[in-house]
């Protein structure tokens, strides 16, 4: 990653004659004041905590809503525009019958999805979707069977499912009993953790009548998926077609206020934590007047003493980063052992937040290093030698 | 006197602090060449450690000129370059970085050439052996004597191998053996090496011990005693 930044000569010439011992001298220098630098280290390591946990659980979160859209084989789903939530979207079967309509179209299956305490998950998924579309729908059944046709009083559970039931179990859902008659597996966390369930009795306990959430399409060999996607929008302004999980913003704003929301925490730990390296690093400047009277009278340039003050917060903050990333890692290890959370999003690591994090950490280091560092270089040796 | 040009060279230097209340340094205008000892006395605050730091560069005088090797310093912008190789400071204080060990003291001004982290540990290492702290390369300030830690401070003013070493008060916070020790290790350099010493200094005895004396009263320069 450094690779590129070392080969610009303008890169190169600024780190002329930087090496790892004056990387050791920069850490030492922060080893002076142990307590400190501890406090810092701490308090900047948590910010990057929330940013890096945050990035985790919502690119977790991304991914199980990907795996939804993707479930079951489907090319993209049909959902209402500008819908809050994905829950909260509705496609009428009038429009479901439309979208069918197209010739591209192999077959549309709507399903209601409805998300509620059973048992002893808190959030449980429920699924609902004709029988007969789990022709199509492709759903692996690893135990049991499929949902009979016209069946209205069975289930499948998802095998990660926390609602503590097995084959053959029944299960009340809003006074009603279905027998869990098969256990599926769709690689979409999200739905793994719930139930797949008749789309007529969920229907009803939901009191949505001939409305689901969504509506999954396959599409015919050889179709232009995107030219279909755009002219079923133009045709019908009201639905959104989403294959991707940028595409989900238009049914699912949330992942939109998510997204922004990761944005704001990052960009206060910037703020918040600036503040306290530029106060960490003043105090050293401050302290160490003297000393850099002296490092100038022995030769240094300032910009060997901009680079040393730079160095000193860029190595407090990668520090930080790199705890607050483990913290991160332990913090989600640890919430993921809710069924809570457990139920809907399989927590996944990747360099991207990791990044973030980095990120976050190196302008936090810059930030709070500018005015020490401007500080430290407009010192007069001859005064700082004085200075008591 | 040789026949050389001087490769100080100190010409009607003015100097004042407090908005022009003080004036440390009035007209002064001193010569000095190549490899010789000049010792510099007078009271205190009579200008000997502002005109030192003025030949290192370290205050900008008012007024006045200084040629260092025949080059004027005065009008010089940066002056870090000329401070790395052509300067070595010995201060009162040792002024050794804590955090460091004796070694890696010595290395300080080296950062500013361009040598290799192991030939840099390398001259270090020679430098210590040559003011007899062999075995102490990895010992911290704090670890070492007063006598010891002076020691070090005069290796880490000879690592770029300056041709000129200005000494403040080098012996100030030391015992009488002990800046006998230091005093002999500088005029054992400036003599071996060929370096230029000059050495601002209260006590008589080590000013005698430099090829000239001069003195300072109220910012300017009493007399130019040769030995």
């Amino acid at each position: 990653m450094l690779w590129p930044l070392l080969r610009c000569q303008k890169a190169r010439k600024y780190l002329k004659g930087t090496s790892v011992s004056f990387v050791l001298f920069i850490l030492s220098n922060l080893m002076r004041q142990k307590i400190r630098t501890g406090l810092t280290v701490l308090g900047i390591s948590i910010g990057i905590t929330a940013v890096v946990a945050l990035g985790i659980f919502v690119h977790s979160a991304k991914v199980a809503t990907e795996g939804l859209i993707q479930a079951g084989g489907s090319d993209f789903i049909i959902g209402r525009d500008g819908s809050a939530d994905l829950t909260l979207s509705t496609v009428t079967e009038d429009e479901i019958a439309a979208v069918s309509a197209y010739e591209e179209v192999e077959y549309v299956t709507g399903a209601l999805i409805a998300i509620f305490g059973v048992g002893s998950s808190p959030f449980f998924l429920q699924f609902g979707i004709e029988p007969e579309a789990l022709d199509f729908f492709e759903v692996e059944i690893l135990e049991g069977t499929r949902l009979s046709p016209g069946a209205t009083d069975e289930m499948l559970l998802g095998n990660s499912s926390s609602v503590g039931a097995d084959l053959g179990d029944t299960i009340e859902i809003r006074d009603l009993e279905f027998t869990v008659v098969g256990i599926y597996d769709t690689g979409a966390s999200m739905l793994d953790g719930g139930a797949i369930l008749p789309l007529a009795a969920v229907q009803e306990y939901e009191r949505k009548p001939n409305i689901v959430t969504i509506a999954f399409v396959r599409t015919r060999p050889g179709t232009d998926i995107e030219s279909l996607k755009a002219r079923i929008e133009d045709d019908y302004p009201n639905l959104a077609a989403a294959a991707t999980l940028d595409e989900v913003g238009d049914i699912d704003q949330g992942t939109q206020i998510l997204d922004a929301v990761e944005l704001g925490i990052s960009a206060i730990a910037i703020f918040i934590g600036g503040i306290a390296v530029m106060n960490t690093m003043v105090m050293a400047v401050f302290e160490r007047t003297r000393e850099f009277g002296i490092l100038r009278a022995l030769g240094w340039r300032t910009r060997r003493i901009i680079q040393m003050v730079i160095g000193e917060s860029l190595l407090l903050c990668l520090i930080a980063a790199a705890a607050g990333s483990l913290l991160a890692i332990g913090l989600t290890q640890l919430v993921i052992l809710f069924p809570a959370v457990s139920s809907f999003i399989e927590i996944e690591y990747t360099l991207n937040v990791f990044l973030r994090g980095l990120i976050v950490g190196v302008s936090v280091g810059l930030l709070g290093a500018i005015y020490p560092a401007y500080r430290a270089a407009r010192l007069s040796p001859a005064q700082a030698i004085r200075y008591e | 006197m040789n026949d050389q040009a001087p490769v100080i060279d100190v010409r009607d230097v003015v100097k004042t602090f407090d908005k022009g209340l003080t004036r440390a340094l009035d007209g002064v205008t001193l010569s000095i060449d190549k490899g010789e000892f000049v010792s510099i006395t007078g009271p205190s605050g009579c200008g000997k450690s502002t005109l030192l730091h003025a030949i290192a560069a370290l205050e900008k005088p008012d007024s006045g000129e200084i040629y260092i090797n025949g080059e004027e310093i005065t009008s010089k912008r940066d002056l870090s370059r000329y401070r790395a190789r052509t300067i070595g400071l010995v201060f009162q204080l040792h002024n050794l970085l804590p955090n460091l060990s004796a070694s890696e003291n010595v290395q300080v001004p080296m950062y500013e050439i361009s040598i290799s982290p192991r030939e840099r540990r390398k001259r270090a290492d020679e430098l210590l052996g040559l003011v007899s702290l062999q075995g102490k390369e990895k010992k911290r300030p704090t670890q070492l004597s007063g006598g010891e830690r002076q020691r070090v401070a005069v290796a880490r003013a000879l690592s770029n191998g300056p041709p000129i070493i200005l000494a403040d008060e080098p012996t100030g916070n030391l015992d009488s053996k002990a800046s006998l020790q230091v005093i002999e290790l500088l005029k054992n350099i400036q003599r071996e090496q060929g370096v230029t010493l000059v050495l601002v200094t209260h006590n008589a005895s080590i000013a005698e011990a430099a090829d000239r004396a001069v003195h300072m009263l109220d910012g300017r320069i009493e007399s130019k005693a040769e030995d």
